[in-house]
C-alpha cells in the first residue's frame, strides 16, 4: 500500500516448557528484551500458537526474523520456528547461558529465585546486544 | 565397539554398555590395562538431564573407594559421584572444562569422566556390577521412576 510504513521487528519466541525451570528463565528473558530491553525492535510470538499453525503467528514468524530462546536440548522452539518457514537470526539456549553465569543457579518455576530472575536478564542483555549488531548488519527497524 | 544391552521404558530408550562394570550409582568402569577409565551410564544421564558443568578431581589426586571423584551438575540436580574402588586420578577428560554436554551425548564414548590408577582393581572389581545385573537395577529404577 503506497505510503504505509512498515517497521519490521525481531520476533522472539521462548521455550513453552511448562513446569521446567529452565524454560520460566527462557520466558522471563523473552518478557525482559520485548517489554524493557528493546521494546520497539521486538515482538513476541507465543511458542504454543505456532505449534497450533495459528496463522497470524506463521505469517509473523516466516516474514520477520526470528530469535529464538530454548530452556533445553530439545530446541523445540527453534525447531518450530524453523517448520513455520521462519527466518533464525540467533538461537539461544539457556543451559549455555547458565554455563557462562555458573554463579546464578536458577530455581523455582511459577516464580523464579533471585538467581534466576539474574538469568534471565543476562540472556535478555546478551540478545538485547545482538539484536543491536543485527540491526546494524541487517538494517532490520527501518522502513520495509 | 561397544555393544549394549537396551530397553524402552514408557518413550525412554536406554542403553547399558556390556564392555565394563558398573556401580549401583550409574558409574561405568573399564579396565584398561592397570588404568580404570570411568563415565556415567546412558539411564544416568538421561535421568538427570542436561549437564551445565562437570567437576572432576584433579589428576594427581587420591580418592579412597567410595568417596567423591566426580560432581556433575545438570539442569536438575546436583550429584556427588562416588568412584566404588581406590586409585589415583590420572587423567580427566579434557573435554568437559569446554563441551560438558559429551556426557549427555555420548555417556560411554567421548562423555568419559576421568582414567584411574586403581590400586587393587582385580580385588575391588569383585564389588561392581556386571552389565546384566546393572540393567536388571536400572530397568527397575526406571520403571519406577516411571511410574511414580
Amino acid at each position: 500500500m503506497p505510503g504505509k510504513k512498515t517497521f519490521i521487528k525481531f520476533v522472539i519466541v521462548p521455550c513453552s516448557g511448562i513446569g521446567k525451570t529452565f524454560g520460566s528463565v527462557s520466558r522471563e528473558a523473552a518478557y525482559i528484551i520485548t517489554e524493557d530491553l528493546r521494546q520497539d525492535d521486538t515482538q513476541l510470538v507465543a511458542l504454543a500458537k505456532l505449534v497450533m499453525g495459528e496463522a497470524s503467528a506463521v505469517e509473523t514468524v516466516s516474514g520477520n526474523p526470528t530469535i529464538t530462546i530454548d530452556g533445553c536440548k530439545l530446541a523445540c522452539a527453534s525447531k518450530m520456528v524453523r517448520e513455520s518457514g521462519g527466518n533464525i537470526m540467533q538461537e539461544f539456549d539457556v543451559l549455555d547461558v547458565y554455563r557462562r553465569y555458573k554463579e546464578l543457579r536458577p530455581d523455582g518455576i511459577a516464580e523464579l529465585n533471585e538467581n534466576g530472575v539474574k538469568l534471565a536478564q543476562a540472556l535478555a542483555e546478551e540478545a538485547a546486544v545482538t539484536i543491536d549488531k543485527l540491526k546494524v548488519d541487517t538494517k532490520v527497524g527501518q522502513n520495509a | 565397539m561397544s555393544e549394549f544391552l537396551e530397553i524402552l521404558v514408557d518413550k525412554f530408550m536406554f542403553k547399558v554398555a556390556t564392555d565394563r562394570l558398573y556401580s549401583a550409582e550409574g558409574l561405568w568402569l573399564k579396565s584398561e590395562g592397570n588404568r580404570v577409565r570411568i563415565g556415567v551410564s546412558d539411564f544416568f544421564q538421561q535421568h538427570n538431564g542436561d549437564v551445565a558443568f562437570a567437576e572432576i578431581k584433579a589428576v594427581g589426586k587420591e580418592v579412597t573407594a567410595n568417596s567423591e571423584v566426580a560432581t556433575i551438575e545438570t539442569m536438575k540436580v546436583n550429584v556427588e559421584l562416588p568412584l566404588p574402588i581406590s586409585g589415583k586420578v590420572v587423567e580427566v577428560n579434557p573435554v568437559l572444562s569446554t563441551a560438558p554436554e559429551a556426557i549427555n551425548l555420548d555417556p560411554y564414548g567421548t562423555g568419559w569422566l576421568a582414567v584411574i590408577e586403581a590400586n587393587d582393581w582385580n580385588a575391588e572389581k569383585t564389588h561392581l556390577l556386571e552389565p546384566l545385573s546393572y540393567f536388571k537395577k536400572m530397568k527397575e529404577d526406571a520403571e519406577r521412576e516411571i511410574n511414580r
